[in-house]
């Protein structure tokens, strides 16, 4: 729902729906495997973080060990799809604010690492990669090389792609300013992830929520205090360089071994519930999983941030012209897969 | 009659049916040549201004369409090698053709009216953005004696017959009966209004310096070499000229008629078929002709940037020669395709005698074209100006394109004050000290 006066935006109100699949119902159908490949659509951009929250919920519930290597997987695999996802955002904001070039420059870079998915899952979008109790495969050799390949040359290939847009007078006066996001609100909305960060709260479930092997890792929690869209966008670059940080580390780090927990071929997880987040390339995806003791969850409910997300622009656009609508929209990053469940 | 008809075939029935109509037409012309030619001379030499106008009006209008082609192709190739794609390249050589398919398709496409236009205005708006283009073009030297008009208001008719498109953007967006339309007509308006300012105050201080309104006496005063071109007295009117032309063309980062993000396709949103391709036909002309008048206003026009170090002097007298020539004419091909094939046929067992040959008559005939090219470049004015101009206008279309790959758009707010904040207060302060400097210089 849109009203605007005389080209400036009077209020503003999302109506949802039009995505909806009832994916938590379709959970509460099937069982703990096959639940895996149903959330994969949810955020396709970052379909690994939908996959990740579930899968360690589940773990949870069957009191489950994961192998360490397969831990150390995850993470390489997950900040990589992160990377993938903010190489997006960069395209699709420069885009939105009428750039034609930026999105072909990062999808040069999203390409490579989708290639790189590829080859160790098997899908470029919808990866289907994580399982309960570990992962689907060892590192292959194709995904090493291309991996290494990539890496000697992202961190270059990154500024080069910024310097089209962060040196541009066009860009900078557009975005800075735009559609700001003062740290109360945030916290009220229960903003999480890079928008929350850049309004100052240096809130990251990896940190405060310690999961996997984050602990083991160092990076930083890239924090801005603007809260404007020229913010959210300098922080999701700045993100891509810790997790360029958290891969190198990953791949010294990384120890031999199995990649796979030793399981029952038939989950029946004893009664009980158990809850996890995980932080993904948007904010806090989470995962409240209900057993009944068969092999199907009793319920399954997903948190997803791009849907809080979405409901700032109700609050951030009245006062701004038609004209910023997009660009305010494209640097909170929602994604409507994930919006609608 | 009629079985002897039916059992010819399909060919045999065309030839005798195209042969006797040509043998009549010839006649027919013949006589009619014979009759009329003398009088329809006389009526032409009478007129020779009007044959000329006519002459030139034609060319231009039919030049267009090859301009148009040549900056699609352009915008398909630069912004793809930007943005590291491969760009077109199925279409002929590398792509080449691909603009021309472009056309094609347009106007291949089914020309739909929605319920609720305003027929007549809906229908006239293209073809009023359209024709304000070639009417420009009249007035551009493009070289020596190749202009269509030459008038001491030329500049002034310039920016008036450009202004005109706005008018048909206006009819655009208000007949389509459509929102975003409309919006993205208003847009065109407000900003053609507060660019036309500017644009037109920049070029005062040339008008001042040159004395004369005429784009012929322009080029002609900025004759010599590199430095003696407008851009040095003029840096800033240059500037001035420079932005607000790409706003006058709604090109990248100034085009907020066509802002997709916000209003769908601006004004061209209830169009399709060849009228919308009109719009764009117009659009990519209209990039050419702000190049053009930014090179003859501040670039020197058709005048090389310098001269030509040795001067060549040709002296062919063909006829000289006598039947010598005939030999000539018969032999020099032959002997051309021979020796330019054969270090092909030598190099490699791979090349057939056949392919050879065929190479080594490419290769003479553009030996041949450019050393006609070559001559005509050193011994015709007319050739060497057209080169130079068209040349320095496509760096300008180049640099037109190159911004739309590199730069994001403005908004509508920050494009206006701009405007009127800091183009026309800068274009006024160019005026007065182009002025000052003149008339300090002038009482010395």
């Amino acid at each position: 729902m849109f009203r605007n006066e005389f080209g400036q935006v009077v209020d503003l109100d999302p109506v949802l729906g039009y995505l909806h699949r009832g994916v938590e119902k379709i959970a509460e159908n099937s069982d703990f495997h096959h639940i895996i490949s149903q959330l994969d659509p949810l955020e396709y951009v970052s379909s690994l973080f939908c996959e990740w929250s579930p899968v360690m919920s589940f773990e949870k519930l069957l009191d489950i060990q994961v192998p360490r290597r397969a831990e150390y997987i995850r993470v390489l695999t997950g900040e990589l799809n992160r990377i993938a996802s903010h190489m997006l955002f960069l395209g699709w904001y420069a885009l939105d604010l009428g750039g034609i070039t930026p999105i072909l420059w990062s999808f040069a870079e999203r390409d490579e690492i989708v290639e790189m998915l590829a080859a160790i899952t098997g899908a470029k979008l919808l990866f289907n990669y994580f399982r309960i109790g570990g992962v689907n495969g060892d590192l292959n050799h194709e995904f090493m090389s291309r991996l290494g390949d990539w890496m000697s040359r992202a961190g270059a290939q990154l500024d080069a792609g910024m310097g089209l847009l962060n040196e541009n007078e066009i860009f900078v006066r557009r975005a800075r300013g735009l559609g700001v996001l003062d740290r109360e609100t945030a916290l009220r909305m229960c903003v999480t992830g890079p928008n929350l960060r850049a309004s100052g709260v240096p809130f990251d479930i990896r940190r405060a929520h310690p999961y996997s092997v984050y602990p083991e890792l160092e990076f930083e929690i890239p924090t801005r205090r603007e809260g404007d869209s020229l913010a959210r966008y300098l922080l999701r670059m700045d993100e891509v360089r810790q997790s360029l940080r958290i891969i190198d580390q990953c791949l010294h780090q990384m120890p031999d071994g199995p990649v796979m927990a030793r399981l029952p071929r038939l989950l029946r997880p004893r009664p009980g519930r158990a809850y996890s987040a995980v932080e993904g390339p948007r904010g806090q995806y989470s995962c409240y999983a209900m057993s009944d003791g068969t092999d199907q969850p009793f319920r399954l409910r997903i948190h997803d941030p791009s849907f809080l997300h979405l409901q700032l622009v109700g609050l951030l656009m009245p006062g701004n012209l038609i004209a910023d609508t997009m660009a305010i929209m494209a640097s909170l990053d929602p994604v409507m897969g994930g919006v609608d469940k | 009659m009629a079985a002897y008809w039916n059992r010819l075939s399909l060919g045999s029935r065309a030839f005798l049916v195209i042969v006797p109509a040509l043998l009549v037409v010839g006649a027919v012309l013949t006589v009619g040549i014979a009759v009329l030619l003398g009088p329809v001379l006389d009526f032409l030499g009478a007129n020779m201004p009007l044959v000329r106008f006519v002459a030139a009006a034609t060319a231009i209008i039919v030049m267009t369409i090859p301009i148009a082609f040549v900056i699609i192709f352009m915008e398909l190739k630069v912004i793809a090698a930007m943005n590291l794609r491969v760009g077109p390249d199925r279409v002929g050589p590398y792509g080449t053709f691909m603009s021309v398919v472009h056309g094609l398709k347009v106007l291949a496409k089914e020309d739909f009216t929605p319920r609720g236009v305003d027929v007549p205005i809906f229908t006239l708006a293209p073809i009023v953005v359209f024709a304000s283009i070639p009417l420009t073009l009249l007035v551009i030297p493009f070289a020596p004696g190749v202009f269509g008009q030459d008038f001491n208001i030329a500049l002034l008719y310039f920016f008036a017959i450009g202004g005109m498109s706005v008018v048909g953007l206006m009819m655009a967006g208000w007949a389509s009966f459509n929102k975003y339309s409309l919006l993205g007509a208003l847009r065109a308006a407000a900003q053609a209004i507060s660019y036309e300012l500017p644009l037109t105050l920049s070029v005062v201080g040339i008008i001042i310096l040159a004395g004369t309104m005429s784009l012929n006496s322009i080029v002609q005063l900025q004759a010599g070499s590199l430095f003696d071109w407008n851009i040095w007295k003029q840096p800033l009117g240059f500037i001035i000229f420079f932005i607000a032309a790409t706003a006058e063309a709604n090109r990248t980062p100034l085009d907020m008629t066509e802002a997709d993000q916000e209003l769908v396709a601006g004004f061209a949103t209830e169009y399709s078929g060849m009228r919308f391709g009109f719009f764009f036909f117009a659009e990519y002309v209209n990039v050419f002709v702000v190049s053009a008048l930014s090179v003859v206003l501040f670039f020197g026009g058709w005048n090389a940037p310098f001269d030509w170090p040795f001067p060549v002097t040709l002296s062919l007298d063909p006829g000289g020669l006598g039947l010598g020539l005939v030999f000539l004419i018969a032999l020099a091909p032959v002997v051309g395709t021979i020796v330019l094939g054969l270090p092909f046929w030598l190099l490699s067992s791979r090349v057939s005698t056949l392919r050879a040959l065929v190479i080594g008559f490419i290769l003479f005939n553009l030996l041949i074209v450019g050393a006609f090219l070559g001559w005509a470049f050193v011994s015709a004015e007319w050739v060497s100006g057209l080169v130079w101009m068209i040349g320095k206008t496509f760096v300008f279309v180049f640099i037109f394109v190159q911004m739309r790959g590199t730069l994001p758009r403005v908004r509508v707010d920050q494009l206006m004050s701009f405007a009127w904040k800091w183009l026309l207060p800068a274009a006024l302060l160019n005026i007065f000290v182009t002025a000052t400097a003149v008339s300090i210089l002038a009482n010395r």
